[in-house]
This record gives structure tokens, sequence and C-alpha cells, in this order.
């Protein structure tokens, strides 16, 4: 096989070879929205108000995914890589390319220390990090190699488990809950509220850049709109309830305070321990959210080096992704710290910025054609 | 030490018997001993003690530079 020759011809080949469908779409989004949030309860620097800071960046969120899915639409059968190498050319899209790997790589980095984190934290505190999360990324290693359709699979099998799980500990906590906890409303004015909107826009909203990766494989390309937009509408409500079952029942002060919320209300449970059911919940999103990352670096990578096959890259990245999530912060409180302070600020470059620009370039490219007509 | 190098061992020894095996090009063996490289060196500092200082690090440092975070 003449590899120079036959370089987009194989992914062409790739692309119709590897389907998915849009519920496993939407699963595999809704797993990723889910993701690490179920551990760390975002939006929380609005305090009582983070519902509000919820909905108003959830909207937001909807409408940066809506961005995303209109990049996808404009260029059909391209990846992230293909649309930064045709909008902005072969070198400065390159280095684009590089950029968003390493962010790629980052992220699930970033999801691998939660996990770390978290397992270390509550469940297994005399094991080492490196023991928990090694262990995770040699089974997710396996679902990456096997391909984005097994990953698809999975999460139609798994991703459902998820509200689930918040359905089972809502219902068993419904006799402790204070239903005016998250009262008064905007005590501390709307600054925080935007504030916490925007970071949860951010996070895990705009992480969904990682599917520009993955959008080329949809089978039906007509509903990847409606795709996104209910699976962001869903991934709000669900963190909506959560947090209105955390508050009922921890009230807005321990809330505060607490590491881990949803972990905390877990265990709050009368006669009951649904501890295990909280992990399994970050197992599931965890494992959906790297899954796509490493996934997502992997093929990209690939495309800039011309690589025929992701899967010779996925061994090398995940262990590298593995190394950097012990490398990447010295304690939980640093973690937090970063994910809060300075993530937001990192991310608006790869989220927002680039993706508009992509936007506008393919909304002009598409509108010449047509003017071009006109004009004749 | 010896655990992370016995580690990276045999990570290295399972996918480079593979690559040499399908005779794979110059850019594989080259991206994927740059970042089994960087896993090691950074492996090996971790496990002596020595953190250097990380990515985070520097973002947080870079966004200082230029003025987005105080």
């Amino acid at each position: 096989m003449d590899r120079s020759n036959t370089k987009d011809d194989w992914s062409l080949e790739v692309m119709e070879k590897a389907r998915m469908s849009s519920i496993q779409l939407f699963l595999l989004l809704s797993g990723f929205l889910f993701g690490s949030t179920v551990i760390l309860a975002p939006a929380q620097g609005a305090k009582n108000d983070a519902w509000l800071a919820m909905l108003l960046g959830g909207a937001g969120g909807t409408l940066l995914m809506w961005v995303y899915a209109a990049i996808a639409l404009l260029n059909p059968s391209k990846t992230l890589v293909d649309i930064l190498k045709e909008k902005l050319g072969k070198v400065a899209g390159n280095i684009f390319a590089v950029l968003y790997t390493w962010y790629f790589i980052h992220l699930a980095s970033l999801v691998f220390r939660n996990f770390g984190e978290f397992i270390c934290t509550v469940t297994f505190p005399e094991t080492p990090m490196v023991v928990v999360i090694g262990l995770f990324a040699v089974i997710l290693v396996y679902a990456i190699n096997s391909g984005i359709e097994v990953i698809g699979r999975l999460s139609e099998l798994l991703v459902p488990v998820i509200p689930l799980v918040v359905l089972i500990i809502s219902l068993s906590l419904i006799t402790v809950h204070d239903f005016t906890a998250f009262l008064p409303i905007l005590e501390n004015g709307i600054t925080p509220v935007l504030n916490a909107a925007f970071g949860f826009i951010s996070f895990p909203f705009g992480e969904t850049i990682a599917f520009l990766m993955l959008f080329p494989h949809l089978s039906k390309k007509e509903k990847l709109k409606k795709v996104v937009f209910v699976s962001a509408a869903v991934s709000t409500l669900l963190g909506i309830i959560l947090f209105f079952r955390d508050i009922f029942v921890l009230g807005s002060d321990l809330m505060a305070r607490s590491t881990f919320i949803p972990h905390l209300t877990s265990l709050l449970i009368p006669g009951l321990n649904v501890e295990p059911l909280v992990d399994i919940n970050l197992l599931i999103g965890g494992g959906v959210k790297i899954s796509v990352c490493i996934y997502a670096a992997a093929r990209a990578l690939s495309q800039i080096a011309g690589i025929d096959d992701y899967r010779k890259l996925t061994g090398a990245i995940s262990t590298f992704c593995v190394v950097l999530s012990i490398w990447v912060y010295e304690n939980v409180l640093e973690m937090f710290n970063w994910a809060e302070k300075v993530w937001l600020y990192y991310s608006i470059p790869f989220q927002i910025v680039v993706p508009l620009l992509l936007l506008l370039l393919s909304l002009r490219k598409k509108s010449k054609p047509s003017n071009a007509r006109t004009e004749s | 030490m010896i655990i992370v190098l016995a580690v990276f061992a045999i990570l290295i020894l399972y996918d480079l018997q593979r690559f040499i095996r399908k005779k794979e090009r110059a850019r594989v063996f080259a991206l994927y001993i740059f970042f089994m490289a960087a896993s090691l060196a950074v492996s090996l500092l971790l496990a002596s003690g020595r953190r250097p200082s990380g990515p985070s690090q520097w973002i947080e440092a870079t966004l200082k530079m230029i003025g987005v975070l105080k």
C-alpha cells in the first residue's frame, strides 16, 4: 500500500467504517459531561445560588456546544485537525493541532487525577494513587484500542446507570431533606453567580471540543444539533437535581466546606451504605471522558504525523497521561485551587476563541460560492 | 525506582516488538520514544523525590506573566 498517496483515502476509509448512532453519541456526550462533575460539584463558587449559575452556565454551554456542532456540520467528514489545517493553512493548522493534542492529553490527565484523588481519599486510602490510576488506564487503553464504535456501545450499556444511581441516592435521602436550605436567593449578589456560570460553561461544556474529533463518525449527521442540545439539557438538569439533593441534605455551610460533596451526601443515607455507587458513577463518567480525550489526542497526533492508525500511539499517550496526572499537582488542595482559578482562563482559547474563528471561517467559505453564483 | 524501570521496560518491550514485526515507519518510533522517554524521565524524578515543576505551574506562571491572573 502506497501510504504517501493514500493518507487521505485512508482517513476517508476509516470514516466510512467507524459509525456511531445518535443514541450512542448522546450517551457518550452525556457521560462525558457528567464525567468528574459527579464528584466535584461544579459552580460551587455561587454557594446557595449554584442552581442559578448552573441554569445560566447550562444555557451558555449548550450554545457553545451548538457552535461545535455547527463547525462539524459545515465541515462534514472532517475532524478538528482537518478543519484547522484547511482553515488556517498547513503550518498554523498543524501548530494549533499540536496545541489541541496537548490540551486533550492534559484534560485526560486532570480527570485521571480527579479519579485517583477521589478513590485514594474515600475508598482505598492505603493504595498508592499511581496504582489506582494505572489500573484504570489499562482498562481504558483496551477500550480505546477497540475503536470508537466499542466506546459508543460501552456508553450505551453503562451511561444509563448514572441517572439511575442519582435517582437511588436521591430517593433514599427523601426523609432527611430541608427544602429551604437553598434560600435566600442572590444573598451575595449576581457577580458570584455569573462567575460560577462562566466556570460551568468551561467545565464541563467547553471540554466537549474533543468531540470535534468524533462527530465525523455520526451516522446521521442531520441529528447532530438535536443530539448536542438534548445531551447538554439532560446534563444541566441532572447537575441541578444533584445540587438540590446535596444542599437539601447537607445545608449550604457543610456543602461549602466538604471536598467531595456527592460522596458525603451518599454517606448520610440512614441504615444503608451506597458509597460504592458514587464510585461506579465516577468510573463510568470519568472513563468515558478519559477515553474520549485520549482517543482525540491519539487521533489528532496520528493525523498530524501522517500515521495510518491512531492505535499505535494510544499506549504511549496513555502512559504519559498517567505520569502527568501524578506530576501535575502536589496534593488535592492544589488540584481544586488550580481547577477553580486557572483552568477557566487556560481553556478560553481552546474552547471559545479558536472554535469561533473556525466557525467564522467555515461560514465565510460556505457563503462564497453562493455569492459567486449570484454575481454570475 | 526499580519498579518504575521494570514497568517501563515491560511496556516498551511489549510495544516495540510489535512495531518491529509490523515494520513501522520512523515517525511512529519517534513519537513513541518521545512520549515514553518523557514519561520515564518524569517518573524517575518523582520516584526519587525530586518533583520537577509541572505543566500546571508553567501555565499558571505564563498566565500571571501576561496579566490574566493576579
